[in-house]
């Protein structure tokens, strides 16, 4: 194994680490304040439907730390099977388990497994069934072409792997399936003391 | 983004800047807009013969 290769890996655990703490904390302390606009505040700013929110338990739309809103483009039909790629505390996969209906089926994957048990426990409390499976957004522990929707909220920007992200949402979705994500794009190249401080990167 | 979904065999590639996505820290703020960084709200569609 290369020297950069092992601080390439020596760094994604790092981040990853990192990762789970940042958002663990959103999770844990929605009434912090982060360098990103959460919660209600958020989701109102990226306009989610306010229906939704009141719908939704107060503890995803609290810990909500999107960037934006799939759910603008998505449209979930019922019955439709959904990926909510990195679903956190819950929020969008609940909003996507409330059009795909009793019918669909939405499919959480994080990385965080307090995080998933988290999004069970408030698909629940909002009459809503969501399965969240604990994994990695480069592995997405999905089969071949099952999903019709994929959506997912500020996450695959956190990956040093976006490339293998991409194929492996292109592999679960079903011929004809379709994405609807949000997330961070940057025009320049970040500099190598971003790329290497994983709080940084992380955010 | 845009290039990746492309490469890895999307059709009907899509993006729009999601308009009010900012930073609370002003700091944060700033140091992101030197960089371009922008939230954008992407769609593709997996051909339905590949």
């Amino acid at each position: 194994m290369t020297a950069t290769i092992e601080a390439q890996e020596s760094l994604e655990a790092t981040l990853k680490d990192e990762i789970l703490r940042m958002y663990q904390d959103v999770a844990d302390h929605p009434e912090g304040e982060f360098h990103f606009f959460h919660g209600r505040e958020a989701a109102e700013l990226f306009d989610y439907d306010r229906a939704w929110l009141d719908r939704a338990p107060a503890g995803a739309v609290a810990s909500f730390a999107g960037v934006g809103n799939p759910h603008l483009r998505s449209a979930i039909q019922p019955g439709e099977t959904v990926l909510d790629l990195g679903s956190g505390a819950g929020l969008d996969a609940i909003i996507a388990s409330l059009a795909a209906g009793p019918s669909g089926k939405v499919i959480g994957v994080d990385l965080n497994p307090t995080m998933c048990a988290k999004v069970e426990a408030h698909a629940a409390a909002s009459g809503s069934q969501v399965e969240c499976r604990e994994g990695r957004m480069e592995e997405i522990p999905v089969s071949d072409s099952v999903v019709d929707v994929a959506i997912s909220n500020g996450v695959i920007n956190l990956s040093f792997r976006k490339r293998k992200v991409i194929e492996e949402l292109f592999r679960v979705l079903k011929p004809g399936g379709r994405l609807s994500i949000t997330d961070i794009v940057s025009a320049k190249q970040l500099s190598q003391s971003v790329v290497n401080d994983p709080k940084l990167w992380a955010s | 983004m845009f290039r990746l979904l492309e490469e890895s065999g999307f059709k009907q590639v899509r993006s729009v800047v999601v308009p009010r996505f900012k930073f609370r820290k002003p700091a944060t703020q700033n140091a992101a807009e030197s960089f371009g960084v922008k939230a954008v709200l992407f769609t593709a569609t997996r051909p339905a013969t590949t």
